[in-house]
């Protein structure tokens, strides 16, 4: 049949061409099934949905006092597609795209937070923009990404620098006042007597010098050793303890036990 | 014979429930062996008519290991405090849903728009696909919702004609849900490979496997036992594939049978190798999880529609009487034992 197999699609056919010839006794049950329900239609192409970028934006329009809402859509391209071209699927852009690869080419670190993934079931994308805070949303880049996003469709003459810059300075302040809250809180608890332990700085520093005097027990070993080979080796003492003096492990041996403790 | 050793089984533990459950003499390795205080026969532990019921009562009590007092006090103690503590509610049990339920939330939630990475598309499938988004695909969750409304009525209306329903995941994890919409749809299952030539060279490879008849109350009637010999295998009246692109065989051979077949179709996979595709991403197993389900369900209303018409006297199918079982299968002529008989 070629490279197109519509065998599955005509499931029905065949089977009516089958009984009407004889090949089988009986007609399957999902004959009528197959008759009523059709197999949908293959291979047919459509014109792909083309999606716009769209930017939703007040502005004030000379000749009247209030400002209006307009939407710019982008302009078409000036080159037409190629032919081949036609059927393909468009890409889908939307405004926050743009917004959220500055924030976070900005704030890299950002993206470190840990994040919560869990699916809520009922009002999972019915925040109110017009604020910062949210409630039942940690504050997080994407916070500072729909503000921006909605200082620009809601305010008059509001370019994206200016969003830009009032979003993050409202995110810095909240975020300054996280650490503050966090902070006194610590030292509340502590007033009243939690103990934390050591801080993980405290615990690094800690696992660092073990194995710096690990590497001591080992250097100590090492020179140890070459001392011994080198003396083995000269025969003669004093030329030993010549050469001894030359050795770079030598010094360090006997410098060592002085400097680091 | 078999109906024999199944009262003899039986009987065994109607004799058995009147005795004292055994107790090991140990319930830890690593205990030492301590000398079980009740060893006596049944009949000796059961107190008699004449004595009163204290004496009984001390003999369990004395019986009791330490284990098993530990145990006693354990319960005494959840029993006392049972009703402290919280209460969960509203928590997630994850329920198959049925067709007319399903919203384009659902199918958002579960990622059946997630389609395969733009260079890997089988054109075919344009008219599926919505857009691209990040190098990928991402198919329109309407078009799901339709075509996946259109195979949930076909598993309907075969499963209230009384068809056979294959259900075939063979990827990792699949075997769940697979299992669970077969159960459903009062249909069957496979989980693990399809045999090459289980419907082609099915006297071979499904040739030992058992058949029955049943009733329109799907009832065995065993008297049809003998007329099933030399019967060609029974092939399936819908194949329902989670990942049609492992099963090509499955298909080809659905194909060379002339059996219509439903398939999960990403925008990598071939939409004229099943009949109704529905399409989708295969690769979750949430979204498998949520159509096989789905499938599942609509099988399931068919099935009890089908037995609900049984009651009424109504059939949505043409019956097979029994002359036509004793048929020979190859000729489609009464078979030579019979007309022996009549002559």
């Amino acid at each position: 049949m070629g490279k197109i197999n519509l065998t599955a699609l005509r499931v029905r056919e065949t089977a009516l061409k089958q009984f009407a010839s004889g090949k089988i006794k009986r007609l399957p049950q999902w004959v009528d099934v197959v008759g009523d329900v059709p197999p949908p239609e293959a291979l047919i192409r459509k014109p792909p949905i083309q999606h716009q970028l769209v930017r939703q934006r007040m502005k004030t329009i000379p000749g009247s006092s209030q400002p209006q809402t307009v939407f710019e859509v982008q302009e078409k391209r000036r080159k037409p597609k190629k032919a081949s071209r036609m059927f393909q699927p468009v890409e889908l852009r939307y405004e926050e795209d743009e917004l959220r690869q500055e924030f976070f080419r900005d704030h890299p670190w950002e993206l470190a937070r840990p994040r919560v993934l869990v699916e809520p079931t009922k009002n999972r994308f019915q925040h109110d923009w017009s604020r910062m805070k949210q409630p039942g949303k940690r504050l997080d880049g994407e916070s500072v990404v729909q503000r921006q996003l909605w200082l620009l469709n809601n305010v008059p003459d509001m370019t994206k620098s200016a969003a830009y810059d009032i979003a993050r300075r409202e995110f810095y302040r909240l975020r300054l006042q996280e650490d503050i809250e966090r902070r006194i809180a610590a030292e509340e608890a502590e007033a009243t007597g939690a103990q934390f332990g050591p801080s993980m700085l405290e615990v690094g520093m800690e696992l660092e010098n073990k194995q710096y005097e690990l590497w001591k027990d080992w250097a100590k070993n090492e020179a140890q050793i070459l001392n011994q080979k080198f003396a083995s080796l000269s025969g003669a003492p004093e030329l030993a303890n010549e050469n001894d003096e030359k050795e770079p492990v030598k010094s360090f041996e006997s410098v060592e036990p002085e400097e680091l403790n | 014979m078999i109906v024999r050793q199944f009262g003899v089984r039986q009987s065994r533990q109607l004799l058995a429930l009147s005795r004292r459950a055994p107790v090991s003499a140990r319930f830890l390795s690593t205990e030492t062996a301590v000398e079980t205080p009740v060893t006596s026969s049944p009949e000796s532990s059961v107190p008699s008519i004449n004595s009163p019921l204290e004496s009984g009562s001390t003999q369990s009590k004395q019986s009791l290991t330490e284990s098993e007092q530990r145990w006693r006090k354990w319960e005494a103690s959840k029993n006392a405090f049972h009703k402290l503590g919280s209460t969960t509610k509203d928590s997630y049990e994850p329920v198959p849903l049925s067709a007319s339920e399903i919203t384009l939330e659902h199918l958002l939630a579960a990622g059946t728009h997630m389609g395969h990475s733009t260079s890997r598309w089988n054109p075919q499938n344009s008219r599926y696909i919505f857009g691209i988004r990040e190098g990928v695909h991402i198919i329109s969750l309407d078009v799901t919702a339709a075509y996946l409304r259109r195979a949930a009525k076909v598993v309907e209306e075969v499963a209230a004609r009384g068809g056979i329903i294959l259900f075939a995941g063979t990827r990792k994890g699949q075997k769940r849900s697979v299992v669970g919409a077969a159960h459903l749809a009062k249909g069957y299952h496979i989980f693990e490979r399809w045999i090459p030539g289980s419907l082609t060279n099915g006297e071979q490879i499904l040739g030992h496997c058992e058949t029955k008849v049943v009733n329109a109350f799907d009832e065995e009637l065993p008297e049809f036992k003998n007329d099933l010999q030399d019967r060609p295998v029974v092939k399936p009246d819908l194949v329902v594939v989670l990942n049609p692109l492992e099963n090509v065989v499955l298909l080809h051979e659905c194909g060379l049978n002339n059996v219509p077949t439903i398939g999960i179709i990403d925008t990598d996979a071939d939409p004229t190798r099943v009949t109704y595709p529905i399409p989708a991403n295969d690769d979750s197993l949430r979204s498998t999880d949520l159509i096989a389900g789905v499938l599942g369900r609509a099988g399931q209303a068919g099935q009890n529609r089908r037995l609900q018409d049984a009651k009424d006297g109504k059939f949505s199918y043409q019956p097979v009487s029994a002359d036509w079982l004793r048929l020979d299968p190859f000729t489609g002529m009464p078979l030579e034992a019979e007309q022996q008989k009549k002559k």
